[in-house]
């Protein structure tokens, strides 16, 4: 697996765990807009960070379920993974 | 009992859509074919983990796909009773021509099912994993998904209705009570209210639940599972699916050009507690009073009844005797029937696809047959075999629940300039 979370994973996951399809170009183009923007409400992005807490065995700060864009939750996520290499 | 009218001056409530997900057909034409012509679906049951659960026959949705029908994003974190309820209510708003936007104001249009037993198979899912693999395996839409509200929030959300919502935990006639909530819910202001109930379950933790009902059919013949008013009778055949209404203020409907399908007339609910069928009688008795006098019809003026149908011998008695009580000597004569045991009982749906089944014999001047059913005991008039030609103006739709509670509807043919 990855050490960082690419924008192609998170939109895989946005379709997997919420049922929100969109291109990882897309999404990494549109990565400053609003995950809401995008169809993701907050109980959806709550499971994406679950999720990722899972696969990559890393605690993800509480307030990463407050993440409002795709970029900002890429940089909590990949901070942690960094700190943790 | 309540005895305002549910449709007093000025503001009377009106079926413009319908929807339907039922075991024999997805779309009211499908429905109603199969229907008329009195199509057995029941059948073994095929659910996945199912098949060695003690109950052996049921009313599957068979070659349903929601994807057709409702966004990913919504079904993803939704059980299949409300997939079916979404898909049903897109259904009926398409057959009103109805939606947020084109509205006066979303806050005019309201939501509100009934539901019985929530979403039973999401719910299992996410407790196997709490089990199997611990609470971080557990998704965060397990917090709605299972709720019993969760088909109006979902269907609200999606439509942009803000109007006055909710949901009835009301037992299976709470899909009547529904329909009288709409009501009151249109009397007290709303435009528009989407209205229904669809259940899903066919599941296994939901069937094990179900076991415990003493009125629950173990019959393994499909044609033999389900014979209400027969010496046969040994109980129901659970069922899923169901049917999701957009009713109207029928003034409001009328201006923006809406076909008014039927007027829903008079409502009634009582309720005379659980394991005691002999006692549906009276309350049933008084639910179909309540409803006729709201309505306004005198017992004469019942062109059919669209029945309960247990049965249970005790409960399917006490059903012929509640309508000898309220209707008089027409109960003899007016013809009564129940299709559902073609499809099964799908708990608080039965009664709404009952609705949905009144109103295309109103539009169709048909009475749809008892499917299985050859000769009814109880001095009923059952329609038995064929669909039968019939004038119907006003239809009775009776429905008890296992746990006591009794409600009657009646639904006329809309007459503008009436009451």
């Amino acid at each position: 697996m990855d050490t960082q979370l690419t924008y192609a994973e998170l939109a895989s996951m946005m379709e997997r765990r919420a049922g929100v399809s969109v291109e990882p170009l897309q999404l990494e183009l549109r990565s400053a807009e609003r995950f809401t923007e995008f169809g993701l409400d907050s109980l959806g992005l709550l499971g994406i960070v679950g999720a990722l807490e899972n696969e990559y065995g890393a605690s993800i700060p509480a307030d990463a379920d407050a993440c409002k864009t795709p970029a900002e939750l890429l940089t909590v996520v990949n901070d942690v993974l960094k700190a943790r290499a | 009992m309540r005895r305002d009218p549910i449709s007093p001056a000025g503001r009377r409530t009106v079926i413009t859509g319908m929807g339907v997900v039922a075991p024999n057909g997805i779309g009211t034409d499908a429905f109603w074919k199969a229907t008329r012509e009195g199509v057995g679906v029941l059948d073994r049951v095929t659910r996945e983990g199912c098949a060695d659960l003690p109950l052996r026959v049921a009313g599957e949705v068979r070659g349903f796909d929601p994807a057709a029908l409702v966004e990913e994003r919504f079904l993803v974190q939704t059980d299949r009773f409300s997939h079916f309820a979404m898909a049903a209510a897109e259904l009926a708003l398409e057959d009103a021509g109805l939606s947020a936007e084109g509205a006066d104001s979303p806050y005019a249009i309201g939501v509100v099912t009934a539901a019985g037993s929530g979403g039973g198979e999401f719910g299992q899912r996410e407790l196997q994993q709490l089990w199997g693999r611990g609470p971080r395996f557990v998704g965060p839409y397990q917090s709605i998904a299972w709720f019993y509200a969760a088909s109006t929030g979902q269907i609200s959300i999606r439509g942009g209705f803000k109007g006055p919502s909710g949901v009835v935990a009301g037992d299976e006639a709470g899909g009547l009570d529904a329909m009288a909530h709409a009501a009151r819910s249109i009397r007290g202001g709303a435009d528009a209210m989407v209205v229904g109930a669809a259940e899903a379950p066919l599941a296994p933790y939901s069937i094990v639940c179900q076991l415990g009902y003493p009125e629950l059919s173990r019959i393994e013949e499909p044609h033999r599972a389900y014979l209400p008013f027969t010496g046969e009778a040994a109980g129901f055949v659970p069922a899923e699916g169901g049917a999701m209404f957009v009713v109207e203020e029928a003034e409001t409907a009328g201006r923006r050009g809406a076909r008014s399908r039927a007027l829903v007339a008079g409502h009634a609910a009582t309720f005379t507690g659980s394991k005691d069928w002999a006692a549906s009688r009276e309350g049933l008795a008084r639910a179909i009073q309540g409803a006729l006098a709201e309505a306004g019809c005198a017992p004469e003026d019942v062109d059919a009844v669209f029945a309960d149908a247990l049965a249970v011998p005790a409960a399917d008695r006490a059903e012929a005797l509640a309508l000898a009580d309220a209707l008089g000597k027409h109960a003899a004569r007016v013809p009564v029937t129940a299709p559902k045991t073609g499809i099964g009982r799908a708990y608080c749906a039965a009664s709404t696809l009952d609705v949905a089944g009144a109103v295309l014999a109103m539009e169709h001047s048909t009475l749809p047959p008892t499917p299985h059913v050859t000769e009814a005991d109880y001095g009923l008039d059952l329609v038995t075999g064929h669909a039968r030609p019939a004038e119907l103006r006003t239809v009775l739709v009776l429905s008890r629940g296992l746990l006591g509670s009794n409600s009657a509807l009646v639904l006329r043919q809309d007459e503008p300039g009436a009451r």
